[in-house]
């Protein structure tokens, strides 16, 4: 089975890509100008913005970058296109031949490029007197459309693939979960012959819906001996099911043209210019090959935040890395949300000690959890340190064995009467050492009087 | 005098000539004191107060909600827009015999076209004193007018004015200029319109305007632009080279073989671009509305376009549309674009010799509307042949009057390099100081 896919994210800048409306309304037709309702005259303006994180986006996908850009019309006459023209990119793209890692696998990255998004129609009215309402909010809205090699072998791993791009694409350019509802795919699917687009599919889950219901119709054609033929469909959320959209079988002719409203932009210069952060995956990975560890607990730490990543590095300096991963999914990610809140150096410099404490077996287990919970309640630290005062230990069993004499004398006849002493110092110091520290220190004292 | 012009004069003038396509109602904020001088804007020019229908049908009543930047600046300087003038719709024609309100008349020879696209602009700008008309040139569409009417078309390079409110014909060739009646007026309003504006990214790129500073001491004169020419335009023209000569002027005699590329190159590439900007017009947003809103939107639009566009438009459309289409576009578009590199280049190889490249502005002296009636469209595009080439190259160029056959003017067009406007502002001094240009008889 091949699938390749064509990913529209919607880029999270606060204005239009061609005019300065606000990308945030809510009441439809209220953030609309002469330039996205394409009125004669008016003429785009390229936001610098989405330039730039579509530019990020390429490179991310280890993309070839040209020196320049431009963009082109793209012509079909559509009710939610106020100029019957969209503005994108043909023979220009913002990158091509790119790579993504999905599970080890490499999925080719044909072009990334940027666009704008038409409006948004919405029909209404029972059936048979329907109408159609047009919400011109979202025309002009960037775009970013990712266009996949047929590098993709079942609906889940296409699944993974838009899952796992999203991820990156969150912690580079800051989309949102919005953002990532919105997302739309056109995905093209064949299982033995003529390919099948299937277009329009809003967000992840819908995907792979969409694919597994493509598949199986395609493989139970093929059983029945029919033929499967190149046609557009579209996936009926409702009843989860794809449909011919009866368009024409040939490839639409858009009669693509330049932009000659806009010129060249310097994409080459730009993205030279720009840093490379780590993405959240591919952090994952070096994590998993460094520390020896297993990718899944990795990504489990980059996802849950990219700071908790780093305290988890930090730990891994201090203490094995084993030990570091079981504290920092344990304890600290119980206590994640309200450990971020007050995380700073000396948060950061406590826990570290916390786990070295338990890792030398200083302190018990549920010490550590105590103290880790006082932390992210924001207790005084000082109150952590005092209770590991050296010698305390030590005078709470001689304390205890002056009062009760009686303790010495049993022992030499009866070991366990050290029980009734160990079981005070638990008792008193709650947890604060472990049990072996415990037995061992009422031992030492003991054998000493006698 | 401004303080003569009232509502009832521009009444009479475009009963009898047809300049505007919109007029004014109120002349109460032409004053002496403070001093305001009078404008129009070409049709395909925006502006608050007026409608904008770029000669077409499918426009009408269409009020646009703000004012290009061009009309902005003048009302700035203290204009005060009197009209929108008419033209072929969206520019498309050479006679002003294409437009959806009316066609404006010669004032030399009412039996005469204006020239076209920008008719109106030329014949109100030959009418009336002390007026400036906004013009716009797509390929041709100001020098041809305003050799048809006897007056100045000056269009700047690309880029010089921002076209932000200029409602589209072939937005790479696309210039808005003027069309006055002295090289004074050059001086004047030119530092107005132009300047970058951020609001048209394409005008973002240029240099300052000079006006001073550049003394033409040659011309190169192709030997093909010579060639098919009516023999009262080569004679005139031949003339103005003589006098020129006197003024200091060498005319250089060059080959120039690439003009006889530039017009097919030209009509594929603003068909091309016609057809897209076109596309926008489908009786939703703005202009006029189709009837039958309960049909499917492929009916309905095509209701409306074909109702409302003129035979011009839907030729351009179907013309661009073929030029974009796939198996086509290598063929037509692709190479059209390689054309108009290699023009550039030609006039840039000219202009290393020589200041400016002269030749005549039109072929013909303005013909009259019995004629153009009988004319091929391919016969009208033909007539474009000396126009067109320095459109395409984006280069400033200037057509003035050099002679007069029949009571009808004849013009003389100097095309300078890019962003080179001050050359033509010293052609146009030199020459319009000894040539006497005759404006025909206003109204009283």
């Amino acid at each position: 089975m091949m699938i390749g896919l064509e990913v529209h994210v919607q880029l999270p800048t606060r204005s239009k890509l061609f005019c300065s409306c606000s990308t945030s309304a809510e009441e439809p037709n209220s953030s609309i100008c002469p330039t996205c309702l394409g009125f004669p005259g008016s003429r785009p303006s390229l936001n610098r913005r989405a330039l730039e994180m579509g530019v990020e986006i390429a490179r991310f996908l280890d993309c070839k970058i040209p020196e320049e850009v431009w963009f082109s019309r793209k012509t079909y006459f559509y009710p939610d296109l106020p100029k019957n023209f969209q503005i994108t990119q043909y023979d220009s793209a913002l990158g091509t031949d790119g790579c993504f890692i999905v599970n080890d696998k490499s999925i080719g990255i044909w072009r990334a490029h940027l666009e704008e998004d038409p409006g948004r129609i919405k029909r209404v009215g029972k059936s048979g007197e329907e109408v159609s309402l047009i919400d011109y909010n979202r025309s002009g809205i960037p775009l970013v459309e990712i266009v996949t090699a047929p590098d993709l072998s079942s609906p889940e791993e296409a699944r993974t693939f838009l899952q796992e791009l999203l991820v990156e694409l969150r912690h580079i350019i800051g989309t949102t979960a919005g953002d990532e509802q919105s997302v739309r795919v056109d995905a093209n699917i064949s299982m033995d012959g003529e390919r099948v687009e299937v277009k329009n599919i809003q967000g992840l889950r819908n995907l792979e819906k969409a694919l597994k219901f493509e598949a199986s119709r395609q493989f139970k054609m093929h059983e029945a001996g029919m033929k499967v033929v190149r046609e557009t469909r579209r996936y009926d959320e409702e009843r989860k099911v794809t449909m011919s959209s009866r368009e024409k079988e040939t490839e639409e002719d858009y009669g693509y043209i330049g932009e000659p409203d806009l010129g060249t932009f310097s994409v080459g210069a730009m993205a030279r210019s720009m840093s490379t952060a780590e993405t959240p995956l591919r952090r994952a990975q070096r994590m998993a090959g460094h520390y020896a560890l297993d990718f899944g607990k990795m990504r489990q730490i980059v996802l849950t935040s990219m700071p908790l990543a780093d305290l988890f590095e930090l730990l891994a300096q201090r203490v094995e890395p084993e030990i570091a991963l079981a504290w920092t999914l344990g304890p600290i990610s119980a206590n994640w949300s309200a450990l971020l809140s007050r995380l700073d150096d000396q948060v950061k410099e406590d826990l570290a000690s916390i786990v070295v404490l338990i890792a030398n077996r200083e302190i018990t287990d549920s010490e550590a959890r105590r103290r880790i919970g006082a932390l992210a309640s924001g207790e005084c630290p000082s109150d952590l340190s005092c209770a590991v005062e050296d010698g305390l230990l030590d005078s709470i069993i001689s304390t205890y064995i002056d009062e009760h004499p009686q303790v010495v004398k049993d022992y030499a006849s009866n070991p366990k009467s050290a029980n009734s002493v160990i079981g005070h110092v638990m008792k008193v110091a709650k947890g604060k050492y472990n049990s072996q520290e415990v037995v061992e220190a009422v031992k030492k004292e003991i054998e000493k009087r006698n | 005098m401004s303080c003569h012009l009232t509502v009832e004069k521009l009444v009479t003038l475009n009963e009898r000539y047809h300049p505007f396509s919109d007029l004014t109602k109120d002349l109460s904020d032409l004053t002496d004191y403070p001093p305001k001088f009078h404008f129009s804007a070409k049709d395909n020019i925006c502006a608050l107060g007026f409608q904008a229908r770029a000669g077409s049908k499918i426009l009408d009543g269409y009020r646009p909600p703000f004012d290009a930047t061009v009309v902005r600046k003048m009302r700035e300087a203290d204009g005060i827009l009197i009209g929108k003038t008419n033209m072929d719709e969206f520019g498309f024609g050479t006679f002003c015999t294409n437009s959806a309100f009316g066609v404006p008349l010669n004032p030399h020879d009412v039996e005469r076209s204006c020239g076209g696209s920008s008719g109106g602009a030329a014949a109100i700008a030959a009418l009336l004193e002390k007026h400036v008309s906004l013009a716009e040139s797509t390929g041709g569409s100001i020098s041809c007018p305003a050799s048809f009417c006897g007056v100045i078309g000056f269009t700047p390079t690309y880029g010089r004015v921002s076209r932000y409110g200029l409602i589209d014909y072939a937005n790479s060739l696309d210039k808005i200029g003027l069309i006055v009646r002295a090289p004074s007026d050059l001086r004047r309003f030119l530092p107005i319109i132009s300047g970058p504006d951020k609001k048209d990214p394409t005008s973002c790129v240029q240099p300052r305007l000079e006006l001073d500073g550049f003394k033409v001491k040659s011309v190169a004169v192709p030997e093909e632009a010579l060639r098919n020419l009516d023999p009262a335009v080569l004679q005139a023209f031949e003339a103005a080279l003589g006098k020129l000569k006197e003024q200091g002027i060498e005319a250089h005699r060059v080959s120039m073989p690439s003009l006889g590329f530039a017009l097919a190159a030209y009509y594929v590439l603003a068909t091309s671009e016609a057809s897209t900007n076109l596309a926008r017009y489908k009786g939703m947003l703005f202009g006029v509305r189709g009837g039958h809103i309960d049909q499917s939107f492929n009916d309905y639009f095509s209701e409306v376009r074909s109702a409302n566009f003129g035979k011009e438009a839907k030729r351009r459309v179907l013309l661009g549309t073929y030029t974009r289409m796939v198996g086509f576009r290598d063929r037509y578009y692709l190479k059209a674009l390689a054309v108009r590199q290699l023009i550039i280049k030609e006039y840039q190889g000219l202009m290393e010799r020589d200041d400016a490249v002269l030749t005549p502005t039109m072929p013909f002296i303005a013909p009259r509307f019995t004629e153009i009636a009988k004319m091929k469209p391919l016969e009208v595009y033909q007539a474009d042949f000396l126009t067109v080439p320095p459109n395409l190259t984006g280069m400033p160029h200037i057509s003035l009057p050099c002679g007069y056959h029949d009571g009808m003017p004849i013009g003389m067009q100097f095309v300078a390099p890019h962003w080179e406007e001050r050359r033509l502002l010293d052609v146009a001094d030199r020459w319009c100081g000894e040539f006497k240009i005759r404006f025909p008889g206003a109204i009283a």
